[in-house]
């Protein structure tokens, strides 16, 4: 059985141009071969910090970026080689949600417009029932249709990302990107699109790539989840899998880095803290990318490059050369 | 009794926009004693912010501010001319802002910016001395190989390292009182973890009291030893930081707890407050909490519950207080 989507070795370097002939003296290589796979109905996680590549990623997914190298199968077929045509299609299937609610939202266009957008670039408005599907599409993220005339500075955060995730449904997707959906929102309201996101799930069958850096928030919504750290995936498996038995020194200390939210017991909380900061992308450290802040690290982090494997049998792989479970980890 | 260190009493603070008067902050009062952390957790446009930047009268000239008190370790800061106030602010009480990009000079060293701030508060100033200082605080906050990397411009630091940076400013001077208004939200998690780190640090080693502003509840239940909660400029709840995690009594901090997705429970439905945050341009009358809160009756549509004590360090403003307990 093919996969919704499979991707294979995908690789985005961006120039870095100095002087006045704009010549290439480097690159930063933001996704640095990175394989994926998910079904229908499934939500993948890509989780890490600032620079790891997980919004370049997401951004490759729906070709507004074009990779450098790589496979993104959709439903079997390789969007890098169908033609113009075929690709419009198949873009149809595949649909993003941006972070800011703010920048994502054009604020000369009605709620009407900026939700029949995709439908008129698709030719797709009258035949899908014009007005009458805007306003279904708007009751599906729980906005008042009679509010489709307002523009978007009308409306408060949460509100936003409902109109941007309506657009994004309009096409009947199959696979919706998230980048970082609910980041730019109060507490009290990440709550309510969260739950949206999860409801959709179930009634329409989606699969969603979720792409963000908040991990409580990734546990709740993920089916599986892959760690990011420089470029390249460190560990990936379903959520209890990096939830409770994390083997990658970098997912253990990601998880433990988390504020708890409960005060007991807060002064015999045993936490990671990783030294030193994330390198540059444009020079990575050789072999292992995350030896520089590793504590296990040892002469062969520094020259080979862990492979993304299974070493020791626990299910799921991780790219580290002395992966271990941890006693305990976090709160898991 | 024995004097606060910083008390305020009856805070307000104006807005006036073209909208009209927004009521950024309204009654606010908090007593803040040596040592201690009180943290101010609310979400965006609650006041939070506002209220921190009134005590060193930092807020911009569009704000009027009104108060009874602002009184730290017993003077009256509203009394106080600006260069007094000058004297005070990076000398007795330390400030870190959230963006320490925006709060560095992008065109002096880090050095030179934390070396003034050691100098400004000297009797007779050292240059040369302060930058030695300069060094040794960077040391401190753990800025790795400090005698190169005062010679850096802002930009040549990292998040975490600029933070840092500004938590040695906000330390140079032996502070009573730091202010730390969204400390780690514009970091990653393992630098937040990080800093959050240094800042207990900072704290046990200079023995200063912190006011830390934030909108995450797990900073809070890391650092803090008292919890002030407010909502559309008014504190609707506070309480000591274990008593308002487990038995949290207004409904709004109630309905943020259940908000909330957790490492260590596992729901299957988030809890979500319904509704969105107030305009604070038009605030709904009554209990402003009043249109998203599942207890809501007609007497909190137009009679606004005062803030009451409901037991030892505990205060909350709502009208049912006693058959929430």
């Amino acid at each position: 059985m093919t996969s919704l989507l499979k991707v294979e070795g995908l690789h985005k370097h961006f120039p870095i141009r100095r002087g006045v002939l704009r010549r290439q003296v480097g690159e930063i290589r933001a996704v640095d071969g990175v394989d994926l796979e998910l079904e229908t109905g499934e939500t993948l996680s890509l989780v890490g910090e600032s620079g790891c590549g997980k919004s370049t990623t997401g951004r490759l997914l729906v070709r507004l970026l074009e990779p450098t190298a790589g496979k993104i199968l959709f439903e079997g077929a390789d969007l890098a080689t169908l033609s113009q045509r075929e690709l419009r299609a198949k873009r149809q299937a595949i649909q993003i949600m941006f972070q800011d609610p703010y920048a994502s939202l054009s604020p000369r266009m009605t709620v009407q417009e900026i939700v029949a957008e995709p439908l008129r670039v698709q030719g797709r408005y009258a035949d899908d029932g014009g007005a009458d599907r805007v306003r279904e599409l708007l009751e599906l993220v729980g906005l008042r249709p009679e509010h489709s005339r307002r523009y978007a500075h009308e409306f408060s955060g949460g509100q936003r990302q409902r109109i941007g995730l309506a657009r994004a449904l309009a096409l009947n997707p199959r696979l919706l990107v998230l980048d970082e959906p609910v980041s730019a929102l109060d507490v009290s309201v990440q709550a309510q699109v969260i739950n949206q996101l999860r409801g959709l799930q179930d009634r329409l069958g989606l699969a969603y790539v979720f792409i963000s850096h908040n991990l409580s928030v990734v546990r709740h919504i993920s089916h599986r989840v892959a760690v990011m750290y420089l470029g390249s995936i460190v560990e990936v498996g379903t959520r209890a899998d990096i939830f409770t038995a994390p083997t990658h020194p970098y997912t253990q200390a990601l998880l433990s880095a988390i504020p708890v939210p409960d005060p007991v017991g807060r002064a015999e909380r045993d936490r990671i803290t990783l030294a030193g900061d994330v390198p540059s992308p444009s020079n990575p450290p050789t072999g292992c990318r995350f030896r520089t802040r590793c504590w296990k690290a040892q002469d062969v982090c520094a020259q080979e490059a862990p492979p993304l494997i299974d070493r020791i049998g626990v299910g799921h792989p991780s790219a580290c050369h002395f992966p271990e479970v941890p006693a305990t980890v976090g709160g898991a | 009794m024995t004097e606060s260190l910083l008390r305020i009493d009856g805070l307000g603070v104006d807005f006036h926009t073209d909208d009209g008067v927004v009521h950024a902050v309204t009654d606010v009062s908090l007593a803040v004693e040596a040592g201690e952390i009180v943290a101010i957790v609310g979400e965006s446009g609650s006041g939070k912010t506002v209220t921190a930047m009134s005590v060193l009268r930092l807020l911009p000239k569009a704000a009027e501010v009104s108060a009874d008190a602002i009184a730290f370790r017993g003077t009256d800061l509203r009394t106080l001319s600006g260069a007094e106030l000058r004297k005070i602010r990076g000398g007795p009480v330390g400030m870190i802002f959230q963006d320490p990009m925006t709060a560095l000079n992008p065109v002096m060293t880090i050095g030179a910016q934390v070396a003034e701030a050691v100098v400004l508060h000297q009797v007779r100033p050292d240059k040369k001395a302060a930058w030695q200082r300069a060094i040794e605080l960077l040391r401190l906050v753990g800025v790795p190989d400090p005698g190169e990397r005062v010679k850096q411009y802002p930009h040549e630091f990292s998040g975490g390292m600029r933070q840092r940076a500004m938590i040695a400013m906000a330390i140079a001077n032996d502070p009573d009182l730091i202010i730390a208004d969204e400390p780690t939200t514009a970091l990653d998690v393992t630098i937040q973890a990080q800093v959050l780190a240094l800042l207990k640090k900072a704290q046990a080693e200079t023995g200063a009291a912190t006011i830390l502003i934030t909108h995450d509840l797990g900073i809070v239940a890391e650092l803090a030893d008292r919890v002030v909660v407010m909502y559309a400029g008014r504190v609707v709840e506070s309480a000591g930081v274990t008593e308002l995690f487990a038995t949290p009594r207004h409904p709004y901090t109630k309905g943020l707890l259940a908000s909330l997705p957790r490492m260590d429970v596992d729901v299957d439905q988030l809890d979500p407050i319904p509704g969105n945050p107030p305009n604070m341009a038009d605030p709904p009358a009554g209990c402003a909490f009043h249109p998203r809160c599942p207890l809501a009756r007609d007497r909190c549509r137009t009679d606004r519950p005062p803030l009451l004590a409901i037991g030892a360090g505990r205060t909350s403003a709502c009208h049912f207080n006693e058959e929430l307990a």
